[in-house]
């Protein structure tokens, strides 16, 4: 299926939603600053949080309702210490009750202009070639580039109108299509699924919403920015996509955080419905803050997503770039449930410092003549540990299913790890599994080779990684490829030599 | 760890039979085997029997064996039963009953000057007291803990420095018992600096009842020494069986294992190697065929410690009706190990839509100057290779037998002994032809 | 004639063994040295020292490059003083683009030489001037480095890259091991029309039949480790018609 041309861009500032939609709906000539402020609620989690958090979004009774089995439900795996811990992670010991669960966006540190924000944080968002406007947003610069913004958005949102797309914030999708989040939410990643899963319906304050209706080919990427803002808040937002019948959607996500001495927990879920014959390919790249050389700061990312191939013939692909966060905990995931569906997942993971990841997927075939592809690389650098996780489980009735992994990994020093956890469960015999790995440095014949050709060694490292990364980087599309070329660039020139 | 109450009764029955057989009061006893036994049981009692929730136990449980009330260590009364030796063989063969050699049986006549096989109990205490219980990890491992806690004999090789055994030396494991039994065979092999020995290990049970066995085999390879060891497991499909493998290797040593399970219950085999200097070389190969209900787990762990070392795994499995198979390898490469080689690689074969195939083949990597790779598939056979066969006059199942032996074969082609790599072809023919 | 190469009474060994024992040349710029000589001879150990790779021991002798001291020099700088090493075994770089390859590389020359970085139609159009030159494949250019490069391409992706760096003095080691007639001629035509008053060529062969089309000023005959015989063009067919075992049974230096 070639995929559309992406002539243009569709940004929708998450977290910031519903920064732009206060700012749109009130006349913001009227010191709203000031207002915003103060609108924190105080940190700590018990049932008049979620009841607070509830009222703040406005909900309708049975989305607090929602809210409340998660968050008991949470609370009796809290009690239960069960959190969990099978990963190859060293996480420290959160407490869940010295995070503010609500905090209206723009409640950012303010700056009057760019010359007041961190120059090294600007020369990033330069060299990621991101526009002007949205560095300027990112930096929490409060100008007018937030409407700006906002009309972008939705003079794009007209246009996806016309197709009778959604895509919204997820508490516009509450309010004016309440059937369809009722209908889907929590169907792929029920609040059951796990701790933090648990977490985020109980606490989550936005995301974003789309509809892709029958037939329709989505004619522009989506993309969603996320940012975390005030320090000692936790981020807890909602993705859900469903893709109708034989419909096509390319969606992006991105990440960025500005810098914090302290931890900041970030618990999102993202749930994929893709119907009959539809097609759902979601792209991220992944930039939160990764802490400090020492390790401290950074944001623990703790994220569930799982898309569901419902309907025959459906696919969902998920392509990551992971070189953010100091814990990242990432599994995004396929239920090929629908007869012939496919999924995929390309990765690619960076870490270095003391960034901790694990992250992989879960290809679970229950449907006949399903197909999954796993391609994951990962990169180790610094004092670092990076581990790929996956499991591919053949069900019972799932004839002829086909599964191909493969996951290299590259270590950049001597103090780093890289490690390879798959987990291989067939229960058909017409299954064909495939799983293969490698561990390596870079060779030194192939840097001998290009230093004999006048580039230098750091130039060689940076060039042969890339290379390493180019089969995962040419699935994104074009704007967010030329995006992560850039980033794992600068990701690296601070890693090697 | 939580445990339910259930399990807790489990372990306490072990402990008792512990108090009774080896409480305080009883003498007679070396203080070292004793402090042992004390200390494994004391690990046993706050670590308790795994449970799913382990992720080294995430798809194989023991619960219904090991709710059985179990007869510790019975001592053998009733006469041995037959012994086999592998037909064609000569070797130097110890017979341990029960634990104990069994003179009559063993052939040792023609063992080399300085070549010990015998009963740990009369084995040189200073050599027993430098190995035992060093290799394999009691601490950390409840079966090892449980088996070192009722240990009180056991089979012990010692090829002295440079000896180099021509024939091989097959220990044959002796269990019989009419009640659920435990048993709980344990062997120390030590191999001196530049030594060579080829072994062979089996089991020959007579078990009436549901039993465990549960087994401990520890090896010491000094520098220089090449030691290659064969297990045949083939117990009756009552029967489970547990077991540990430790082998610890110096400087430019080679170690090798091959393992054959055919039967069983449910079959645990735990594998550790530790090459502990620089030009180790390990290989890992093991070959199943589980087929009725049988569970059939290898758990293998090479544990690169130290520099420039290869290691080579390669498992094959063959499931038939409701059995499961389970691969769990691990290659660990340590900080500063540099110039590792180590390749893994497990294939099985799934025949019925009611077998299970669970492979977790891991790499776990701190140092850069590596090589390592792992494959692992599950499949079916190759249905291209059937039609030709097919095509060239074979029946369907002729053609699927011929084709599973051949799967087999690369792991039985690397046992260099002649005789013994007949039995085993008889015997995975056989299987494969039922 | 200025001197480009001074190698003096080189000695080098591997792992401790000795393999050069003591070499001596000099090649003038606009020349083109030929260096045969029987496998084992050291013949592709010079090449690799003159390179710097790292795993040769130069244990006594000097090298000088345009005057100054070879050795002192870091691989990637020797290339970019203009010392070009086509290899006997190219490395393949995965998922590398050719053109990206291309791109720091001739923009690292060219940044020490003090001249502007090319941009990406600039080099586009280079690349294309220069593989006509050698007849390269132009879907070569699309793919990654030398992977899945067949024998031929690689050694013909190698003279382009020659093409490429406009080098001083390149070495080519045994480009012409593998080739079929017809790529040899491809080769060879590239490396002629590379050949300038200012750029000086050593080609390392192990056969005559390349000199058909490449016409040496010299020929030097290495024998384990020293070169034990030089002279013009017309040395190489006497060493076809005699056999390398003339060379040990006649002649050779204590």
């Amino acid at each position: 299926m070639a995929r559309p041309v992406p002539a243009k861009l569709v940004r929708l500032m998450n977290t910031d939603t519903q920064y732009l939609h206060e700012v749109a709906a009130s006349d913001y000539e009227h010191g709203w600053v000031a207002d915003l402020v103060s609108d924190t609620i105080p940190k700590g989690l018990d049932e008049d949080v979620i009841r607070l958090i509830a009222s703040k979004k406005r909900d309708p009774d049975w989305m607090l309702e929602n809210r409340l089995r998660a968050f008991r439900y949470w609370k009796s795996l809290e009690a239960a210490d069960q959190r969990p811990d099978w990963a190859h992670l060293t996480i420290p010991d959160i407490d869940f009750q010295s995070i503010s669960y609500y905090s209206a966006p723009g409640n950012k540190p303010k700056y009057e202009s760019l010359d007041e924000v961190d120059p090294e944080v600007l020369a990033t968002f330069e060299r990621l070639g991101i526009p002007l406007q949205e560095q300027k947003l990112l930096a929490g610069v409060a100008v007018d580039a937030v409407i700006d913004s906002v009309s972008v958005a939705t003079s794009f949102k007209d246009e996806l109108a016309e197709h009778g797309i959604i895509f919204c914030s997820f508490s516009e999708a509450v309010e004016k299509h309440p059937a369809l989040v009722r209908k889907y939410m929590g169907s792929v990643v029920p609040y059951t699924d796990n701790f933090y899963a648990a977490l985020n319906t109980a606490v989550f304050s936005d995301g974003s919403f789309c509809y892709i209706p029958p037939g329709v080919r989505c004619p522009m990427e989506l993309s969603t920015y996320f940012r975390i803002n005030e320090a000692g808040t936790g981020q807890f937002e909602r993705t859900l996509i469903v893709a109708d019948k034989g419909s096509y959607v390319s969606y992006l996500e991105g990440c960025t955080a500005p810098m914090r001495d302290d931890n900041q927990l970030h618990a999102a879920v993202v749930e994929i419905i893709a119907h009959e014959d539809a097609e759902v390919k979601y792209s991220t790249i992944q930039n939160w803050y990764p802490g400090d050389q020492a390790g401290t700061g950074g944001v623990f990312n703790f994220v569930t997503k799982r898309g569901i191939c419902q309907g025959d013939r459906a696919k969902i692909s998920w392509t990551q770039l992971e070189t953010g966060s100091s814990i990242t905990w990432k599994y995004p995931s396929v239920i090929l449930k629908g007869d012939d569906t496919k999924g995929e997942f390309y990765s690619v993971a960076f870490t270095k410092a003391k960034q901790q990841a694990d992250t992989g997927t879960k290809m679970l075939h229950l449907g006949r003549n399903t197909a999954s592809t796993i391609i994951s690389k990962g990169i180790s650098a610094g004092r670092s540990n990076n581990s790929y996780r996956g499991l591919v489980r053949i069900n019972k009735n799932a004839d002829n299913a086909r599964n191909f992994s493969q996951c290299d990994s590259m270590l950049l020093g001597d103090r780093c790890g890289a490690h390879t956890f798959p987990y291989l469960e067939t229960s058909n015999p017409t299954a064909q599994v495939e799983h293969e790995a490698t561990t390596s440095k870079v060779g030194e014949d192939q840097i001998f080779y290009c230093k004999q050709r006048g580039i230098s060694e750091q130039d060689a490292i940076k060039l042969i990684v890339s290379g390493f990364c180019q089969e995962i980087l040419a699935q994104l599309p074009m704007e967010f490829a030329v995006e992560a070329r850039k980033l794992l660039a600068i990701e690296l020139e601070g890693s090697v030599g | 760890m939580a445990r339910g109450t259930r399990q807790d009764d489990v372990e306490a029955r072990f402990i008792e039979a512990h108090h009774r057989l080896f409480g305080p009061g009883l003498n007679g006893e070396p203080g070292f085997l004793h402090n042992l036994r004390q200390k494994a049981i004391g690990r046993f009692g706050s670590m308790g029997f795994p449970s799913k929730k382990d992720e080294a136990w995430k798809y194989t449980s023991l619960r219904g064996i090991l709710r059985t009330p179990l007869a510790v260590a019975p001592d053998c009364t009733a006469p041995p039963p037959s012994v086999r030796a592998i037909h064609g063989l000569d070797a130097h063969i110890g017979v341990f009953v029960n634990g104990r050699l069994h003179a009559g049986l063993s052939v040792l006549a023609s063992l080399p000057a300085g070549v010990t096989i015998a009963g740990l109990g009369d084995a040189p205490p200073a050599l027993v007291a430098a190995h035992l219980a060093r290799q394999a990890d009691f601490r950390g491992h409840a079966f090892v803990a449980l088996n070192t806690a009722f240990l009180s004999d056991g089979a012990f090789v010692h090829v002295p420095d440079g000896t180099v055994l021509d024939k091989p030396v097959h220990l044959i494991h002796v269990i019989s018992g009419r009640a659920p039994t435990l048993a709980q065979p344990r062997t120390l092999v030590i191999a001196g600096t530049g030594a060579q020995v080829n072994l062979i290990d089996t089991i020959s049970a007579d078990l009436a009842a549901p039993s465990l066995v549960n087994s401990v085999t520890e090896v010491f390879v000094a520098a220089g020494a090449r030691v290659a060891r064969f297990e045949v497991q083939d117990p009756a499909a009552h029967v489970s069986l547990v077991t540990a493998l430790s082998a610890y290797q110096l400087q430019d040593s080679h170690f090798q294992n091959n393992s054959f399970t055919f039967g069983g219950q449910v079959v645990r085999n735990n594998i550790a190697m530790l090459p502990d200097a620089a030009g180790c070389e390990t290989l890992l190969h093991g070959l199943f065929i589980a087929r009725g209900r049988a569970h059939v787990d290898n758990h293998t762990l090479v544990d690169h410690a130290k520099p420039d070392c290869y290691s080579a795994e390669n498992y094959r499995g063959i499931l038939d009706d409701r059995a499961t198979g389970v691969f769990n390898g691990k290659v660990l490469v340590r900080q500063d190990a540099q110039r590792i080689n180590a390749y893994q690689s497990n294939k099985s074969i799934v025949l019925s839509n009611t077998a299970r195939m669970f492979a977790k083949p891991e790499l776990e990597i701190y140092a850069d100057d590596v090589k390592c790779s792992h494959g692992a598939t599950t499949g079916q056979l190759d249905a291209e290779a059937l039609f030709y066969l097919r095509a060239r006059g074979l029946t369907m199942p002729q053609a699927r037998t011929l084709m599973l032996q051949a799967f087999a074969r690369d792991i039985v082609d690397k046992v260099p002994i002649e005789p013994l790599r007949s039995v085993l072809d008889e015997r995975i023919a056989a299987i494969l032809a039922r | 004639m200025t001197p480009i190469l001074q190698i003096n009474s080189l000695k080098a060994s591997v792992n401790g063994m000795p393999i050069l024992k003591g070499v001596d040349l000099t090649v003038n710029t606009g020349e083109l040295h030929a260096i045969m000589g029987p496998n084992g001879s050291g013949k592709s150990t010079l090449a690799a020292v003159l390179a710097g790779r790292e795993d040769y021991e130069v244990d006594a002798g000097s090298i000088l490059y345009q005057g100054a001291d070879l050795l002192e020099m870091e691989v990637d700088e020797r290339a970019r003083e203009g010392l070009f090493l086509a290899f006997q075994y190219p490395v393949e770089l995965p998922g590398v683009s050719m053109m990206n390859f291309l791109k720091t590389a001739v923009n690292s020359v060219r940044e020490h030489r003090g001249l502007r970085p090319l941009g990406a139609a600039a080099l586009l159009r280079l690349a294309r001037e220069k593989a006509a030159l050698i007849h390269l494949d132009s879907r070569l250019k699309k793919r990654s480095v030398n992977e899945g490069f067949s024998g031929g391409e690689k050694k013909r992706n190698e003279i382009f890259q020659l093409a490429m760096l406009e080098p001083r003095l390149a070495i080519l080691d045994e480009t012409d091991s593998g080739l079929d007639i017809d790529a040899l001629r491809n080769v060879a035509d590239g490396v002629n029309g590379l050949r300038t008053n200012d750029r000086a060529f050593v080609v390392i062969t192990h056969y005559q039949r390349l000199l058909d089309y490449i016409i040496p000023d010299f020929v030097h005959v290495m024998y384990d480790g020293c070169i034990v015989m030089s002279g013009g063009k017309e040395l190489a067919l006497e060493l076809e018609a005699r056999g390398y075992d003339w060379i040990s049974e006649n002649g050779v230096p204590a």
